[in-house]
């Protein structure tokens, strides 16, 4: 929250209105005088009325104006109200307030115009982010004017608020297992025994073992003591590698078209919440120039951290031999999701040496369907055109390469997109496998 | 001019005809104005509704002013009170105009408003119209006129000091 006047200028100015009907008043009524033409007077008889209200009620207060925002952080898509304070305005009798253009802004009502009597109560303006990022929201510009017309205040800036907009937050609901949940306590069967609640086998009795464990019935058959034994239930660590060296295609915001950085955000922030929800733990690493990365963390702050992360992205290719260098640093077990166009060869070196360590690893294809390379002014068009179907031929190569390390790569389709993948990667994991250390 | 709305259209309009119904009404007197005085005048109202808070409005009301001083030899009809109206039409339309960018659109209330205070300040026209007419046959006596123009600036002067505190705020 801001308090604005309007600057060096911030006196009442008389309008253009004022001016108009004094000089033509004044011209009217000393030509009739002096000419002897009482039908100038006729004339401008009702702009020398004007006139004169105008300039009595000239204003002598200054006023101060500003914008309070009904939220600080919003999610895409999420609606706030940006409500004008005045004060010192009582001798204003209107009120003008334009909403400055921010790109992904939806401004309610009219495109973020108003005008109307002070009277009348504030003057509010509906504000929507249509996309994740950082947004400034409730900037804008105010006038004031005096009664008839006569003097005009401002106009001044209200200055906006800077808005973390999180990405949407899709809820959906999902049965399949972690691969390898190697955590302490979670929701996931893991494959040793343990104190879970899932059936696994009947054994005998040892010391150590939970009275309360023992299977009478099978006990009683047998002359000897067994207990039942449980498969144990741990949480998982999931790790989102996401890609930010570039943003393909043209994003529209929400409900529109979806660039890959949008559905790339929107995936990592869809699956990072799921995560959340079952109790596992999330690091997220950005492949990018900033490289920023979050540890491992449960619960819903952490979630709201990755939130934060992921709406301060900015599409930025990285420093040379950065990307190269970089190491996943992921503990056995982790589920690695990949979250990516795959356009930058060094995503399938990341992912393959990833599925070399026999981490779980699924790739997101975030490439959206007829995405065109943006071509900056004096590019020949014809060239670009042919630089991006041989990028998409070597993204083809790279994406059958991971296919043949037994990647599974998905294109994103909202929730529920690796639901069937997991599965297959739980299933793999029960399966023997050599490990490349 | 793309980003107008309907409202502002219409305000344009009438700032735009104001000046131009304020020289046809001079021709109901018979002494149609200079068709030079026209052009100019249209072009300067045109100018006037594209910016209503320019000068060239007030340029625009003084060619009317001109082109009254110079035709009918001083009458005083009916049709100086439609050129007077015409004049405060196109006024009041280029205030409301001027309330914000070209894009904003019209507040109701506030338009009402101005309508109101429009009808209002006709008033004072037909009033000097009578005046003109009752004192148009009478012995012109010095300084006659002087004395009726501050007559009625004291009395406006009054009425609004008076009235001032009842305006709305």
């Amino acid at each position: 929250m801001r308090d604005r006047s309007a600057g060096p200028s911030s006196a009442w100015q008389p309008t253009g209105g004022l001016a108009r009907s004094v000089v033509v008043a004044t011209v009217g009524v000393v030509a009739s005088v002096a000419g002897g033409r009482p039908v100038l007077l006729v004339l401008v008889a009702p702009l020398v009325v004007a006139a004169a209200f105008g300039l009595v009620h000239r204003p002598t207060m200054t006023p101060v104006v500003h914008a309070r925002l009904g939220h600080r952080l919003l999610h895409e898509g999420q609606s706030t109200v940006s409500r004008l304070m005045l004060a010192g305005a009582d001798e204003a009798e209107q009120v003008t307030r334009v909403a400055v253009r921010e790109p992904f802004v939806r401004v309610r009502p009219a495109g973020g115009r108003a005008a109307r009597l002070v009277g009348r109560g504030p003057v509010d303006f509906e504000l929507s982010p249509r996309r994740w990022g950082r947004r400034s929201v409730g900037d804008s510009a105010v006038a004031l004017t005096s009664a008839w017309g006569g003097f005009r205040w401002g106009p001044a800036t209200t200055g906006g608020d800077r808005v973390p907009v999180l990405p949407v937050s899709v809820r959906y609901g999902s049965r399949a297992e972690s691969p390898q949940p190697r955590g302490l306590v979670g929701a996931h069967r893991s494959a040793r025994t343990g104190s879970g609640t899932e059936f696994s086998g009947i054994r005998g009795f040892e010391p150590g073992d939970r009275l309360r464990r023992i299977n009478w019935r099978v006990s009683a058959r047998s002359d000897r003591l067994h207990v039942t034994t449980t498969r144990a239930e741990e949480d998982a660590g999931v790790l989102l590698v996401v890609d930010a060296l570039a943003d393909h295609g043209r994003s529209e915001g929400i409900g529109g078209r979806e660039s890959s950085l949008d559905l790339t955000v929107r995936a990592a922030a869809a699956v990072a919440e799921h995560a959340v929800r079952q109790g596992d733990r999330v690091s997220l690493r950005v492949v990018g120039r900033e490289g920023r990365q979050l540890g491992y963390g449960a619960g819903w702050v952490h979630l709201r951290r990755v939130l934060g992360a992921l709406a301060a992205l900015q599409p930025s290719a990285a420093h040379d031999g950065e990307v190269e260098r970089l190491q996943l640093r992921a503990a056995e077990g982790t589920m690695v999701v990949v979250l990516s166009p795959m356009l930058a060869e060094v995503l399938g070196t990341v992912t393959a040496t990833a599925l070399r360590r026999g981490l779980p690893t699924l790739v997101i294809d975030t490439l959206p369907d007829g995405a065109a390379p943006a071509v900056t002014r004096g590019t020949d068009p014809v060239a670009a055109d042919l630089a991006w179907r041989l990028r998409k031929l070597e993204r083809e190569q790279v994406l059958s390469g991971l296919a043949a390390l037994g990647c599974p790569v998905v294109p994103w389709r909202g929730p529920g997109t690796i639901d069937e993948v997991t599965r297959r990667l739980a299933r793999r994991a029960q399966q023997p496998r050599v490990v490349v250390r | 001019m793309r980003q107008w709305t309907r409202g502002q259209w219409v305000l344009r309009l009438v700032v735009l005809a104001g000046p131009l119904l304020a020289l046809a009404a001079q021709a109901l007197q018979g002494d149609p104005p200079h068709s030079l005085m026209v052009v100019v005048t249209a072009l300067l109202a045109a100018g006037f509704a594209r910016y209503p808070e320019s000068l060239a409005g007030a340029v625009a009301f003084a060619m009317v002013l001109a082109s009254w001083w110079d035709g009918g030899a001083g009458r005083v009809d009916l049709s100086a009170l439609l050129a007077a109206a015409a004049l405060l039409a196109s006024h009041v339309a280029a205030v409301l105009a001027s309330y914000g960018p070209d894009d904003v659109p019209l507040d109701r209330p506030l338009t009402l408003l101005w309508l109101a205070r429009g009808a209002a300040v006709f008033v004072a026209a037909p009033a000097v119209w009578l005046l003109a007419r009752l004192l148009w046959d009478q012995p012109e006596q010095s300084g006659v006129w002087v004395a009726g123009v501050l007559a009625v600036t004291g009395a406006v002067v009054f009425a609004i000091v008076a009235g001032g505190d009842r305006e709305p705020a």
